[in-house]
């Protein structure tokens, strides 16, 4: 089982996240902003993969840029990027290289299968 | 026959041939000879010419002040002049232009020599210069009264002449202007290669440039927005080597498309999160309830997924207020496609639609009943996980026909044609969207879903919708 932080802005939506990620037997990792998850990711927890909406309040690409410094941190890190916003080529842009993207709204279904591909890549 | 004798001869030959007024003058003045030139241009004989002051000729019609200064004060000193230009009204052929050269011409022992006057009639040639002129500063009048900055550039992208406005903008003087290169002007924003090449394609393929936008920041008027657009000056048999390019400042009008994007964005980025809630708020409902629920609310799920999905692809494929069916159909498949997985990874759905238009109202229910139809094939059409679905959208008549259809293994005991008051939610976006439904289906070889909608026709002014 796995290590997974979910950085999401919205109460209701990162505690249903973690509760589907709880359900299938992964550990979690909580984080509402850019300070909160760089905490997590700057500390000695064991940690395989990160899930993080892209739009965070007060930083409109904070998502990315937790990914981004993370993965200067912990080079094995595994990404898994969500998001509300209009899915363009600009947004995709933002994606680092060997990371997954799955858009908001995503059922438990999508999401499983989503960390079940990331975890196993 | 000596050889002056010959060169006399040949000499008067050629001063009758030559087609400008010649006249030979001696030291007084008085005329000597003139050739036929002369005579025919100024509508006069030798009678009345030879041996008259030059003055006197034709009622002193030639006692013209610029003509005495010429005679009397520069010839005196200089053995010849050229392109002296004489301005009169000759009481016989009107009011003409004449360009006079005038040459001292010495006989070997004659000290006094004679003065040899080429007049050439140049009245129409200035007449017309002056016409040109005239032109052009009535076309320098409409350059400037143009609100929009814009040059006329010749062949070798050089600029002609450049309107007020364009002055203004880039602080330059029309003499600074004149000569110089696009790419030369202001910090060279406009050195770029790709709007080099469209240039280039302007004069020799008759090529406008319709659009190419350039942003940049201009010293004095801060960060703007051009649209370039360019082509041939139109004259008669197309002989044109210039090009008018005009020079649209957008930056309000981009500002206010960022800013829509920006609420586009922000609108979208809110209702999909309510939606993640409320997907959210179903898994929650999942975990709590019997078994034989939880399919019907998964299904509630995608369906709220397809929705938000939509949404994104009617903001997406948008042109002027109507919606690229073929476009539209093909991001649902291609989105659709991301989801077959696992056990339907061997299904392949292909699109197959002509260029048509629906309107944005319809756009929803018409990709909701597309996800129904097709997801209904998905689920139902191929228990080996292998097969395809095609969708085609055609015109027919006044109608478009969207048909969903699948080499799977078809269905039994269902009827053709749809109810009328049916309940599932293909009957309602087909009632919803005013079509008819009819199926076909035959048992082993697939099925296909055949849904004839009224074509609505999407006025370009963006005016209401229009039923053919």
């Amino acid at each position: 089982m796995a290590v997974i932080l979910v950085v999401e802005d919205d109460f209701f939506i990162r505690e249903v996240a973690e509760m589907m990620i709880l359900g299938w037997g992964h550990e979690i990792l909580s984080a509402c902003d850019v300070p909160e998850a760089l905490a997590h990711l700057r500390s000695e927890q064991h940690i395989d993969a990160l899930f993080t909406d892209v739009y965070l309040k007060r930083e409109v690409h904070g998502g990315a840029d937790v990914a981004r410094q993370g993965m200067l941190l912990r080079p094995e890190l595994r990404v898994l990027y969500t998001t509300a916003n209009r899915v363009t080529d600009a947004l995709h842009a933002l994606f680092a290289a060997g990371t997954r993207f799955l858009p908001k709204p995503y059922t438990e279904d999508q999401l499983g299968l989503s960390v079940q591909n990331l975890l196993i890549a | 026959m000596p050889d002056n004798v010959v060169s006399d001869i040949a000499a008067s030959e050629i001063v009758e041939t030559v087609p400008s007024a010649l006249i030979i003058l001696d030291r007084n003045l008085n005329i000597s000879s003139a050739n036929r030139a002369f005579y025919q241009t100024f509508r006069t004989s030798p009678g009345e010419t030879e041996g008259c002051l030059i003055y006197d000729l034709g009622n002193r019609q030639w006692d013209i002040p610029a003509l005495r200064t010429l005679l009397e004060s520069v010839i005196p000193h200089r053995a010849s002049v050229e392109g002296f230009e004489v301005e009169h009204d000759f009481p016989t052929i009107g009011r003409r232009t004449m360009l006079v050269n005038a040459r001292k011409i010495f006989r070997p022992g004659d000290h006094d020599g004679f003065i040899l006057l080429a007049i050439e009639d140049v009245s129409e040639e200035r007449a017309a210069r002056k016409e040109s002129n005239r032109n052009w500063q009535l076309t320098q009048s409409i350059v400037d009264t143009i609100r929009d900055p814009l040059v006329v550039l010749e062949d070798d992208m050089t600029v002609v002449t450049a309107s007020k406005a364009f002055l203004t903008i880039f602080g330059i003087t029309q003499a600074e202007a004149h000569g110089r290169r696009v790419s030369e002007l202001g910090q060279h924003q406009w050195d770029v290669p790709a709007l080099r090449h469209l240039m280039e394609k302007v004069l020799p393929e008759n090529k406008p440039i319709e659009s190419f936008e350039i942003e940049d920041d201009f010293p004095g008027l801060g960060r703007r927005v051009f649209n370039l657009s360019a082509r041939k000056i139109a004259q008669p048999g197309n002989h044109s080597h210039r090009m008018l390019l005009v020079f649209e400042d957008i930056t309000d009008r981009k500002q206010r498309e960022r800013d829509a994007l920006t609420l586009a964005n922000e609108i979208s980025h809110r209702i999909k999160n309510n939606l993640q809630i409320v997907v959210g708020l179903i898994a929650f409902e999942i975990k709590s309830t019997s078994a034989a629920s939880v399919p019907g609310l998964k299904a509630m799920q995608a369906r709220i997924g397809a929705i938000a999905q939509l949404y994104d692809l009617v903001s997406q494929s948008s042109r002027g207020g109507a919606i690229a069916v073929d476009a539209y159909l093909g991001q649902i498949a291609k989105a659709m496609s991301a989801s077959l997985i696992g056990d339907k990874s061997g299904i392949e759905i292909r699109v197959k639609a002509e260029p048509l238009e629906i309107d944005p109202d319809r756009a929803v229910p018409f990709g909701l009943l597309v996800n129904e139809l097709v997801t209904n094939s998905i689920k139902h059409a191929f228990p080996g996980g292998v097969g395809h679905v095609l969708l085609s959208v055609e015109r027919v008549g006044d109608e478009i026909e969207l048909v969903v259809a699948d080499d799977g293994i078809g269905m039994k005991d269902k009827p053709a044609v749809l109810e009328k008051r049916g309940s599932d939610y293909v009957a309602i976006f087909v009632r919803q969207l005013s079509g008819t439904l009819t199926r076909g289906s035959t048992e082993g070889s697939g099925t296909s879903i055949r849904v004839r909608l009224p074509l609505l026709l999407v006025p370009s002014d963006g005016a209401e919708p229009l039923a053919a």
